[in-house]
């Protein structure tokens, strides 16, 4: 079975129709790569998966393991396993950010049936994963994403998908504002989740990124529709020819 | 006693009225001012003249034996506890201010001609809480505080009441900041279910580098405004924030005035509201920088959050400003929760009655973590969260 299958999506922001007619499959343990010029629909197809406010759906059906997630609410779908890396991460003065990330967690852990963590079980859980990502211990005291650099708050965003072991993951763009060093912390913390199940969406404007994480398959999005899918060979030649070259396939 | 019947009287008609001596010179200050109105500047957000229009039962205060606490409990207006070796008197207040802008706080004066004074020993860490008994009542009581050159003091102040319906209390401190001490003052209030008012008009005068931050945090229900006149000497410095978390008809706030009066003053004032039901939040604040106040920084800002279409936030912030030579700015916002920080919490899988108990708790905690002292930072916490759960 598909892990998501988006069929004939049609998706606007205010008036104006952004996603029209769009068609992907995401296979269990498979990158896919969606690439694209600006303003072809990217960010809308991520936030019309995770059900953002700003997005309607007027057409179409998105299938989570066979079932349609599109009446449910942004939560049911973060409990269900799907995970948005977001862009640009808010900054929530006020929150603490392992308070946040416990009670995310634990409600997951509800969902699932499972013990929830009290807070030293689940500070010894974090401490582990900011160790992996090479991120300072003042992550679990500070508050979430509040005078974070670039760089952190792209580790905070794979510190979020590592605890809470989402099964659709969604990086939009997340190699942005990365330096060398981060970006290979990250990829390292993407590549972790591997595990022949999952499947990751990977969101990108450059191919800088796939040289991390290497992709199954990619797909062209162009003016709010799929027009090409091909293996990784199709990196090389989005580089070389850009968009511009692509033909939409029949 | 009606208040409303000293509407419009002459010194000699008030002074019969409150059986005081016609000469007192805050009398003549009261008079020339007269009572609030609806039209009265530092009272068009609060609804004052429904408070006068009661009537009220007067209290005798006469004076308790004071037995010994680990804090000073003002019981309807007279001191009944106190940490041993406090200094604390009664007597007539020597020193008010003739340049106040609130009547309410010379009729304070006049209604209690011997307030209770407190001197703050070296560093002292005191803790204040008003225990109010009496329903139908005027409690009326003032508080001249003095601290100590070079020391810093903590003072936090607590609000219990038992049955005070339709009481209103009318309290208030005169507060003497000295010379290169500093002064924290924490005021931690959520009293509910009482249909009381209150009104407390403070003054406080900061000598040259004095330091004060003045913190209240206000979830208390029914009707409270507070009222504060703040001069500051020079290098003197004004930390001044206030929380409001207000719920169903809650009418309160803060009024105040900033007066920059020496060089090299700073000042900063912030006001964080959170309004729900048909609640009404007051920030009324001036900052006013004189002549002889150059090199002041005075920076001031109010932000509001409205839970529900039927809530009201009066923000006005001013600066009245005579000079060249400062920094300065203001600014308010009233707006809803933040969508994009809901979504971010809610596509974490938090539901969005949690996440948006977390956007309000975290939007209160930015003030309220600003309480250095641990143990008061959680007192309040747990006040905040005694009212966000009611």
């Amino acid at each position: 079975m598909k892990t998501l299958e988006i069929k004939d999506v049609h998706a606007k922001i205010g008036e104006k129709e952004i996603l029209k007619g769009l068609n992907l499959e995401l296979e269990p343990g498979k990158v896919h790569a969606i690439m694209g010029p600006n303003g072809a629909g990217k960010s809308t197809l991520s936030k019309t998966i995770v059900g953002h406010y700003d997005v309607e759906v007027t057409e179409g059906d998105i299938l989570y393991k066979g079932k349609s997630i599109l009446e449910m609410e942004p939560e049911e779908r973060a409990l269900e396993g799907i995970f948005l890396s977001f862009q640009h991460p808010v900054e929530i003065p006020g929150v603490n950010n392992a308070y946040f990330l416990r009670t995310a967690l634990n409600a997951k852990r509800k969902h699932e049936g499972k013990e929830e963590l009290n807070a030293a079980e689940f500070l010894r859980e974090m401490k582990k994963y900011l160790e992996m990502l090479g991120m300072k211990a003042d992550m679990i005291s500070r508050s979430l994403n509040e005078g974070f650099s670039g760089g952190e708050k792209k580790r905070n965003e794979i510190l979020q998908m590592l605890m809470l072991e989402p099964e659709v993951i969604i990086l939009d763009e997340i190699d942005s504002g990365l330096d060398i060093d981060a970006l290979r912390a990250v990829s390292e913390g993407i590549n972790m989740m591997k595990d022949g199940k999952r499947s990751f969406l990977v969101i990108t404007h450059y191919s800088r990124i796939l040289d991390y994480i290497k992709p199954d398959y990619i797909h062209v999005l162009k003016d709010g529709r799929i027009i090409k899918t091909a293996g990784p060979e199709l990196v090389a030649q989005l580089e070389e020819e850009g968009y511009e070259s692509i033909e939409e396939e029949a | 006693m009606k208040l409303l019947d000293l509407k419009q009287k002459t010194v000699e008609e008030a002074a019969a009225l409150l059986g005081v001596d016609p000469k007192a010179a805050a009398l003549e200050r009261f008079a020339a001012i007269g009572l609030p109105t609806k039209k009265s500047e530092e009272y068009r957000y609060f609804q004052i003249e429904k408070l006068f229009e009661k009537a009220y039962r007067t209290l005798s205060y006469v004076p308790h034996p004071i037995e010994e606490s680990d804090k000073i409990v003002i019981t309807d207006g007279m001191v009944t506890h106190a940490p041993k070796g406090m200094r604390i008197y009664y007597e007539q207040c020597q020193a008010i201010d003739m340049e106040h802008f609130d009547p309410l706080y010379y009729l304070g004066h006049l209604l209690s001609p011997h307030v209770i004074k407190i001197d703050l020993d070296g560093d002292a860490d005191v803790e204040i809480e008003h225990r109010y008994t009496q329903s139908g009542a005027l409690i009326n009581y003032r508080i001249v505080l003095l601290n100590q050159a070079n020391r810093h003091s903590t003072l936090f102040e607590s609000f219990h009441a038992e049955d005070i319906s339709d009481t209103l209390v009318l309290y208030g401190y005169d507060i003497f900041v000295a010379p290169d001490s500093t002064l924290r003052m924490l005021k931690n209030q959520n009293m509910h279910d009482n249909r009381y008012a209150m009104v407390a008009s403070h003054r406080f005068k900061l000598d040259q580098r004095a330091n004060a931050v003045i913190k209240s945090f206000d979830m208390g229900e029914d009707m409270g405004l507070q009222l504060i006149k703040a001069e500051l000497d020079r290098y003197a410095h004004i930390d001044a924030g206030h929380l409001l978390y207000l719920n169903n008809e809650a009418q309160r706030g803060t009024v105040s005035k900033i007066i920059h009066k020496g060089e090299y003053a700073t000042s900063h004032q912030e006001a964080k509201n959170i309004l729900d039901g048909h609640s009404r939040g007051i920030f009324d604040a001036l900052i006013k920088v004189e002549h002889s106040a150059k090199y002041t920084k005075a920076h001031q800002n109010s932000k509001a959050i409205l839970l529900d279409e039927r809530a009201y936030m009066a923000a006005k912030p001013q600066l009245e400003i005579y000079i060249d030579e400062l920094e300065a700015s203001h600014g308010s916002t009233t707006g809803q929760l933040d969508p994009k920080q809901l979504f971010y919490l809610r596509s974490r899988g938090i539901s969005e009655v949690e996440a948006r108990k977390m956007l309000v708790i975290a939007f209160a905690n930015t003030l309220i973590e600003q309480v250095k002292d641990h143990r008061h930072q959680e007192l309040i916490k747990q006040t905040f969260d005694e009212a966000f759960y009611r």
